[in-house]
């Protein structure tokens, strides 16, 4: 299991368009993903759940990949959340 | 005559067609088996995807990839493996497949409808839709064709969600009319974006109108004429003609930059006085927003609005701009606006009084508020500050040491925030003959042609024995307009107007002559405004 915390840059948060980039992009992997957001697990495959969350620019978030390909699918999530998701 | 919402321009003229609510009642449905049901959740996903795909590609070509967006998202939305899950276990728990698609829809809905954000209220939508349509698939039933209907069609329903009115053939539909929805509305946005005539909210028009009956549709007073008269009906056709051939004159400046014969670059900005006043700018070719007029957000209610509300108003405006400029009043009131939460004494000379920033300089802890949710916004546009009725430097200084002062708060905070540079509104006959010395304060100036010509005059407008004074064309205006736009000049700064004058045709030529750079007008005149100054020299 591997965890990475980040700061979400990008002005908008993880409105639609930055859950839809980011869903697709972890289906595909094997591993699982949760996204701990105020205390709470998210489902990192589950754009609708990401969206209720209402992540916000500026929210403090916890990403945890666990299982065989972890670390990969861990380095692709982070470097799209570092990259505020192409967005400003 | 039925009284709704004009929520999209024009007039339309033609046979009211009626669409019903499909029946969504799936009381009916027994349950056979967990596995057959699921076939059929597939099954019904699949067919949702590939209607929903067709349906964004012809929206794609009606009104945009914007519009078409929506219906990408649905789709998105419906293929979450969590959402997926979620129904076949309602199934495995005894639920036929239409009541799966409901709970977890309805689940979502309520979770998305449950948030204080625009953005998340238009995802509940989104998941309404997604839930009827599905139904609708799971239940076999038809969709109304509105694709189909004949030419000169004014759609009635309670209201069309993006998958109805995607469907909607711009050629064949004359308007629309519904009864529930305002200007920001789905529909509304639709029909703009469409061109098609709207009148929104016009309560019980499905039951009030007949199927088959003649309408008139004006989509600016959002007024229905039902059983129209031989009269109405050729007024109407005239005013139809002279709308189109007028818009069909202004289109031709929707894209095109604001540039005088000379090859000078101005601009033409929208003024708008709420937050979603905005999409009016944009959808009229506006190249900014020149004045928010933040007072409406004080209006109407028991308590000042807080930090947040108005952080999400002027965040909202910014974001919708997209990057253009927006021009934000500070709290521009006084003893002759009913506030009574702000306590402002009744006085005698309300307009010489104690308002807007002598007002707000001594209600710091008001003021703070509107600064620091300024601040805030403009981390996500281009938000400027104006303050209003500057007739000194001191208030000038005073502003800014209250807009540092925040600054330095929401940095201690760690919040984000820009600062956004702070420009003076030119409105007193005091501020344009100091505009010389205020140009090296400010960030730019924007002359309000309505109270400078009140003040400059000494005149009450609203007074019949003296307003045939209040005139922007008398010699003692123009030169304080005149003198303002040279000083800005010669101190290097930009300089617009945001009062009625700026859409005057009369004075345009002067104010480019005089070199003004931004005009910023009621967004429906924008067009005519770029028009007006493109044809100058």
């Amino acid at each position: 299991m591997v965890s990475k915390t980040f700061t979400l840059t990008n002005k908008m948060g993880f409105h639609m368009r930055p859950a839809q980039v980011f869903v697709t992009a972890m289906a595909k992997y094997a591993s699982e993903i949760t996204i701990n957001f105020g205390g709470k697990d998210i489902s990192g495959k589950s754009i609708m759940t990401i969206m209720a969350a209402c992540m916000k620019c500026g929210s403090e978030i916890t990403v945890t990949c666990n299982g065989a390909d972890e670390e990969a699918m861990l380095n692709e999530a982070a470097s799209l959340i570092e990259s505020g998701f192409g967005e400003e | 005559m039925l009284q709704g919402i004009g929520a999209s321009q024009g007039y339309g003229i033609g046979k009211a067609v009626i669409i019903e609510d499909i029946n969504l009642d799936y009381s009916a449905v027994k349950y056979t088996t967990a596995q057959e049901e699921k076939a059929r959740l597939a099954k019904a996903v699949e067919a949702f995807t590939v209607e929903t795909r067709a349906m964004a590609e012809g929206l794609k070509a009606s009104a945009g990839e914007k519009e078409a967006e929506i219906l990408e998202g649905h789709l998105t939305m419906l293929a979450d493996p969590f959402m997926l899950s979620q129904m076949n276990d309602k199934i495995d728990g005894g639920a036929v497949a239409e009541a799966a698609v409901d709970d977890v829809c309805t689940m979502f809905y309520d979770m998305f409808a449950g948030v204080d954000d625009e953005m998340m209220r238009q995802r509940a939508s989104d998941v309404k839709d997604i839930r009827d349509s599905m139904i609708r698939i799971l239940l076999g039933v038809k969709s109304i064709d509105i694709a189909s209907v004949p030419k000169g069609t004014v759609l009635i329903a309670k209201d069309f969600t993006p998958s109805m009115t995607s469907q909607i053939n711009k050629e064949n539909v004359s308007a629309i009319v519904t009864e529930v929805g305002g200007v920001t509305s789905h529909s509304a946005i639709l029909a703009r974006a469409m061109g098609i005539p709207a009148a929104l909210s016009v309560i019980n028009a499905t039951q009030i109108i007949e199927t088959g009956s003649t309408l008139i549709v004006d989509g600016f007073k959002g007024k229905v004429f039902t059983q129209p008269s031989e009269a109405e009906i050729a007024e109407y056709t005239g005013k139809q003609k002279a709308y189109l051939d007028e818009k069909e004159g202004l289109m031709v400046y929707f894209n095109k930059p604001t540039v005088t014969k000379s090859g000078v670059k101005k601009a033409v900005y929208g003024n708008i006085g709420k937050a979603e006043d905005a999409q009016n700018v944009i959808q009229n070719g506006g190249e900014g927003i020149g004045l928010f007029r933040t007072e409406f957000l004080f209006m109407d209610r028991d308590h000042a609005p807080t930090e947040e509300e108005q952080f999400e108003a002027y965040s909202t405006v910014a974001k919708a701009m997209d990057g253009k400029e927006v021009i934000i009043r500070t709290l521009d009131i006084g003893g002759d606006k009913a506030i009574d939460y702000l306590k402002i004494e009744k006085e005698e000379n309300p307009f010489l009084g104690f308002r807007a920033i002598r007002f707000c300089l001594k209600n710091t802890e008001l003021y703070k508020k509107q600064i620091r949710a300024l601040l805030r916004a403009a981390y996500f546009g281009d938000i400027k500050i104006m303050l209003p009725l500057v007739t000194s430097l001191d208030e000038v200084h005073a502003a800014k040491a209250l807009i540092n002062e925040c600054a330095a708060e929401l940095e201690s905070e760690g919040l984000h925030y820009r600062m956004a540079p702070l420009g003076v509104m030119i409105e007193t006959p005091s501020a344009a003959l100091i505009s010389d010395l205020l140009a090296k304060e400010a960030a730019f100036f924007s002359i309000g042609t309505n109270d400078l010509t009140g003040y400059t005059m000494a005149v009450d407008r609203g007074n019949a024995n003296v307003s045939h004074l209040y005139d922007t064309f008398q010699p003692a205006v123009l030169r304080a307009i005149e003198m303002t736009i040279k000083n800005a000049k010669a101190a290097g700064i930009p300089v617009g107007m945001c009062g009625e004058a700026a859409a005057d045709e009369r004075l345009i030529p002067k104010l480019v002559a005089w070199g003004l750079d931004e005009f910023s007008v009621t967004p429906s005149s924008i067009l005519q405004t770029r028009r007006n100054i493109c044809e100058c020299e």
